[in-house]
């Protein structure tokens, strides 16, 4: 403290204090720096052009097809008001403060103390609110509406087991456009299910210029010979093959059969986007479908292939670890500084291997697997490689610091005993070793099946694979069924890790 | 006998840790080498087993040249020069008796010891080692289980180990208390008289060097500024020891002579 205060003494002030009052008003900063505090002038100078500029992008962005800045700015005050007006406030409030404290650091005691870098972080955390987008209004009144795929989630065990399905229908072909020679209803064989629709031929749903829908011819249909008291579904079989389950006014078509087993219903011919190359004659096929349970419970495909993908998942990460090891191991030795100092070639290389660790360490996994995927095609393999590559940065990066840390004492001792070079690493190195070594190496593996979970949504293989597919499907169920298993698998993994490296170190 | 010439380190950053050194240690001596911290005592004493490579002068045992000897004839020499450090200086991992072997890594062959195997009889005279110094029935606990005064004992029987014929200890006992100075110094002391190894030791306290030494050198600035017999040193006054010290030094008494643990 007794030199600063002397450094200040020798370092008066190069201007009077109202003279830095205006500098600093014309230019933020300017008058710390021409008082001497240019760290302060320079870091003033630079919270504020941040903060500026920070803004012009937010009003740019919330107004970019006003025409000139001021417009911007009012269309942007009207857009976000409590957002622009407070910064607004608060930028006047920095830059008159600045001006301020530029005249009070000119006086010879240079009071002024750290509110004004508080209230650059309070500006800095509104725009950072604006910039993250932060909406906790939006958070509260739309998590209700995500509760129902997120309790399949949470509890997904309904899927874990199904049962042999068995489904019965009948259909009744349906001619576009209605033209000549509708065809016939088809027969009718006692004791099968039978549907009849009135008429046979009609126009689907289509889009108008305006993308208003317009309907589609009504059918009647009745259906008889269906299991009595039933679920039931109506599906459509476009001429392309492709089949959906109808909707009408945003519902599915689903009803239940009744006591003998039959239905009437009227449906308007559904909407379906037909190549043009296939103008003409189409027969479309409108079918009455009811799906049964049958047969013992089983486990469910989700279930077997969460099991297997673990499975797949934790090996992948043991033989990244592995690998990982097996190289990091030798280009350890290379990034340890102790052993690497003796001439400056070897210090070179030293340098050398730090640099490319850093490099390739600071490139995620999920990046090394889109490479390697590019290369190896999708699949486990990727992964390990993608695993492999920043394991050996990360451990070689540990084991080195590792290396650097261990006791001299040892090694000088065995040394003097007459003790070869290797019989020296055997007595005295590898001893002091093995603790770190294994410590690392188990927290490596930790962290490489937990990668590998999420390596698989880039097509790594494992887990996260099957994951992502269930998520892009919208099967909620069977992906909380893959998150459940990860979970575990982490959790048991940590407590074994954490239980090993207690024992060995 | 151990003549030491003209001996000179400069570290690669310039510092000049010994100037000039010269001085004979006779067979059986226990030669004591007292100097403030950074005087040069554990320089000199890494130099004589060349742990650290001295840049000018000689050292020659029994007309063999230390200096120059080529890296198989050092380690036929180190083998015969067994060391004790203030820090022990002990694999704290392995156990009392792999640490106390590991005295015996010169003379077995280097292949089979990196398994961790010894012959029989090498096992047997770690027993025995271990015996002599007292701790025997630690001889299977890991190094850092012990104590300091019991960690120094497996470092005297890992040195005993060497079947050495000189002893260096840097300031062997500075990481202990004064109590179990005197056991370990006495242990030093039974080897100088009973098998007539020769001790070159450095010491911090008066107390110590009036007791155990036979001869006395004394270091300041890396250069020999005392050399003094058994009765000179028996003889030294606070202020001769002040000279070698600096002012700063102050007597500090060491416990009971006949000390135990």
């Amino acid at each position: 403290m007794a030199t600063r205060t002397t450094q200040r003494e020798v370092q008066p002030s190069l201007v009077s204090a109202p003279v830095a009052g205006v500098a600093s008003l014309l230019l933020p900063g300017l008058g710390q720096v021409l008082v001497r505090q240019w760290q302060r002038g320079l870091v003033l100078l630079g919270s504020i052009v941040t903060i500026v500029g920070l803004m012009a992008w937010r009003v740019h962005d919330l107004a970019h097809r006003e025409p000139g800045p001021l417009a911007m700015l009012i269309k942007a005050l009207q857009r976000r008001p409590f957002f622009i007006v407070p910064m607004l406030v608060g930028v006047l409030i920095l830059w008159l403060w600045n001006a301020w404290d530029g005249y009070r650091q000119a006086q010879p005691e240079r009071r002024g103390g750290a509110g004004i870098f508080a209230l650059v972080i309070v500006l800095l955390f509104t725009l950072g609110w604006q910039i993250g987008e932060i909406d906790l209004y939006k958070l509260a009144t739309e998590l209700p509406d995500a509760w129902r795929p997120l309790s399949r989630v949470l509890w997904p065990w309904p899927a874990a087991v199904e049962r042999e399905t068995e489904t019965i229908g009948a259909g009744a072909d349906i001619l576009v456009p209605c033209e000549d020679n509708p065809p016939p209803p088809p027969e009718e064989i006692p004791g099968q299910p039978y549907l009849v629709a009135t008429p046979t031929c009609g126009e689907l749903s289509s889009l108008d210029e305006n993308n208003q829908i317009v309907p589609g011819t009504i059918l009647t249909l009745t259906g008889r010979g269906f299991a009595p008291n039933t679920e039931t579904q109506i599906w459509w079989v476009d001429p392309l093959g492709n089949e959906f389950v109808v909707r009408q006014g945003g519902e599915y078509v689903v009803f239940e059969t009744d006591d003998q087993g039959a239905f009437e219903l009227d449906l308007i011919m559904p909407y379906r986007l037909i190549p043009p190359s296939a103008a003409g004659r189409q027969t479309h096929r409108v079918e009455a479908r009811q799906v049964s349970a049958v047969g013992k419970l089983k486990i469910g495909d989700p279930l077997v292939i969460s099991i297997s993908r673990m499975v797949e998942t934790i090996f992948l990460g043991m033989m990244a670890t592995f690998f990982g090891i097996l190289f990091s191991i030798p280009v350890s030795f290379l990034a340890a500084r102790n052993l690497m100092s003796s001439s400056r070639f070897t210090i070179a290389i030293y340098y050398l291997t730090r640099t490319i660790l850093n490099i390739v360490r600071s490139i995620e996994p999920l990046i090394w697997a889109i490479i390697a995927v590019v290369v190896v095609g999708l699949g486990p393999f990727a992964g390990i490689i993608a695993l492999t590559v920043h394991s050996i940065a990360a451990l070689g990066k540990l084991y080195s610091e590792a290396i650097e840390s261990i006791d001299p004492g040892p090694i000088e001792a065995v040394q003097a005993t007459g003790a070869t070079r290797l019989q020296t690493i055997m007595y005295a190195v590898v001893p002091q070793m093995i603790p770190p070594f294994v410590s690392f190496s188990i927290y490596r593996w930790d962290i490489n099946v937990r990668m590998s979970t999420v390596i698989g949504l880039v097509g790594g293989g494992g887990i996260g694979f099957v994951l992502i597919q269930y998520i892009k499907l919208l099967n909620y169920q069977a992906a909380g069924i893959a998150v459940w298993f990860i979970a575990i698998t982490v959790a048991i993994l940590d407590y074994v890790s954490a239980e090993i490296r207690q024992r060995f170190v | 006998m151990l003549e030491i010439k003209n001996l000179t380190k400069v570290y690669d950053d310039g510092t000049v840790a010994l100037r000039n050194v010269s001085f004979t240690v006779e067979d059986g001596e226990f030669l004591v080498i007292i100097g403030l911290s950074g005087s040069g005592k554990s320089t000199l004493l890494r130099c004589i087993n060349r742990l650290i490579e001295p840049t000018e002068g000689q050292i020659v045992w029994d007309g063999m040249d230390i200096t120059t000897a080529d890296p198989a004839q050092l380690r036929q020499i180190r083998r015969q020069i067994g060391m004790i450090f203030q820090q022990f200086n002990l694999v704290k991992r392995s156990t009392v008796l792999t640490n106390v072997l590991s005295g015996r890594l010169g003379y077995v062959n280097p292949w089979i010891s990196l398994l961790h195997r010894f012959p029989p009889e090498d096992m047997e005279m770690a027993l025995r080692a271990l015996e002599r110094v007292g701790i025997s029935d630690q001889a299977h606990k890991r190094a850092d289980e012990l104590s300091g005064g019991q960690q120094q004992r497996v470092g005297i029987a890992r040195a005993l180990m060497q079947q050495p014929r000189i002893i260096l200890a840097d300031e062997p006992v500075a990481s202990l208390d004064p109590v179990l100075a005197h056991s370990i110094l006495g242990h030093l002391e039974q080897l100088n008289q009973e098998e007539g190894i020769t001790i070159l030791c450095s010491l911090h306290y008066l107390d110590l060097v009036q007791r155990y030494a036979t001869r006395v050198i004394g270091l300041r600035d890396g250069q020999i500024v005392y050399r003094g017999t058994r009765e000179d040193i028996r003889r030294m006054a606070d202020e001769e020891f002040k000279e070698i010290y600096g002012e700063e030094a102050v007597r500090v008494s060491v416990g009971p002579h006949e000390g135990g643990e």
